[in-house]
């Protein structure tokens, strides 16, 4: 019985925990960098992306997720599960609308608090009792198996 | 101050990052995970205690296979006489997804993010100390202080809630995910990017 031909060449060893630390560290100091210099930390930036009055983030944007899907094609780099389950929808127009008014997704808060934009402390305090109601939502009501926790 | 970066600096940048850490980890990038384990340290915390306790898959099949060789022969492993189908071995097998990084290097990361961005600010130019959030969000959305309090908290409670409900972000669904070509990704994505459009729409026309 052979490989399956989808299958990776070779068994993958496990990283150890320093290599995925410094992996954490070296891409958190880049992405932190990186979205900053884009101007994601900027509400007036982010605004006119998503009103299209300024293409250059929307442009940086899909032009990283072009790069990224050629790049994961030539490195057959190991495909995630993903299940389209019912929690999908709703919880992405939640989080686009909370986006759109705070100019905050996961990662910028912590940005603009660097930039100085001390408000956005209140932003974080949000995303924090959000992640909180949601899991408590999710064990009491939705009951939603979200299969692996991790994308 | 300098300008912020052209679309193409940014596309390389943000893809270098993902691919690198893909790489590097071997595990997806999302930031809205690394928040919600943090946050949930204690149960992290207990899940990787009984983690190490059960030990690795391969080390546990290992040490039994050598147990076998001990007792019965090295054809007793070699061979297996009972089973209709024997197992391939673990080449053929399809790989089983690595465990979930590491809490500590979560923690890591979400610190990471804020050092570079303050970098980021500090070099460019934009470290201003500051009690609102800009001129434009003061022209856009409110101006008034106790306002755009709420408009923040419940703007960041929508975020943590949906990020989780949908099961991924900007980072997780946008970049790792989309770029894996996962449909559940792409399908969040145009959701939230869509939403937030609408969103931004109605608020630049009320203002």
């Amino acid at each position: 019985m052979s490989a399956h031909p989808l299958a990776p060449p070779a068994p993958r060893r496990g990283r150890t925990r320093g290599s995925v630390l410094a992996a954490c560290v070296l891409a958190g100091l880049a992405l932190g960098y990186t979205v900053t210099r884009i101007g994601f930390a900027d509400f007036g930036e982010v605004h006119a992306m998503f009103t299209f009055a300024d293409l250059r983030m929307l442009l940086a944007f899909l032009g990283a997720a072009a790069l990224v899907v050629v790049a994961f094609l030539v490195l057959r780099v190991r495909r995630t599960p993903g299940r389209i389950h019912a929690g999908v929808v709703p919880g992405a127009v939640l989080f686009g609308t909370g986006w759109a008014i705070s100019g905050g997704c996961p990662a910028i808060p912590i940005v603009q608090v660097a930039s100085g934009y001390l408000p956005a402390v209140v932003t974080i305090g949000g995303i924090v009792v959000g992640m909180y109601l949601s899991r408590w939502a999710n064990a009491r009501y939705l009951h939603l198996d979200r299969g692996s926790c991790d994308v | 101050m300098s300008a912020y970066w052209p679309w193409w600096a940014g596309a390389v940048a943000l893809a270098t990052v993902t691919i690198g850490y893909t790489v590097l980890s071997d595990r997806s990038l999302g930031i809205s995970s690394a928040w919600e384990r943090v946050l949930h340290w204690r149960e992290e915390r207990e899940i990787e205690r009984l983690d190490a306790r059960l030990g690795d898959d391969d080390a546990l099949e290992a040490a039994l296979a050598a147990a076998t060789r001990r007792e019965f022969g090295a054809l007793a492993v070699a061979s297996p006489a009972t089973d209709a189908a024997p197992d391939p071995g673990p080449a053929a097998r399809p790989p089983a997804p690595p465990r979930p990084a590491p809490l500590v290097t979560q923690a890591a990361l979400l610190v990471s993010v804020f050092v570079g961005g303050l970098v980021a600010a500090l070099t460019s130019g934009r470290f201003e100390v500051r009690a609102d959030m800009g001129e434009a969000f003061g022209r856009i959305v409110t101006d008034n202080p106790v306002t755009m309090v709420v408009v923040l908290f419940t703007g960041g409670v929508l975020v943590g809630f949906g990020t989780r409900l949908a099961g991924g972000c900007s980072s997780g669904h946008g970049l790792s995910g989309c770029g894996r070509l996962r449909p559940v990704s792409i399908l969040a994505t145009a959701v939230f990017f869509g939403t937030a459009v609408v969103v931004s729409l109605l608020l630049g026309g009320m203002s």
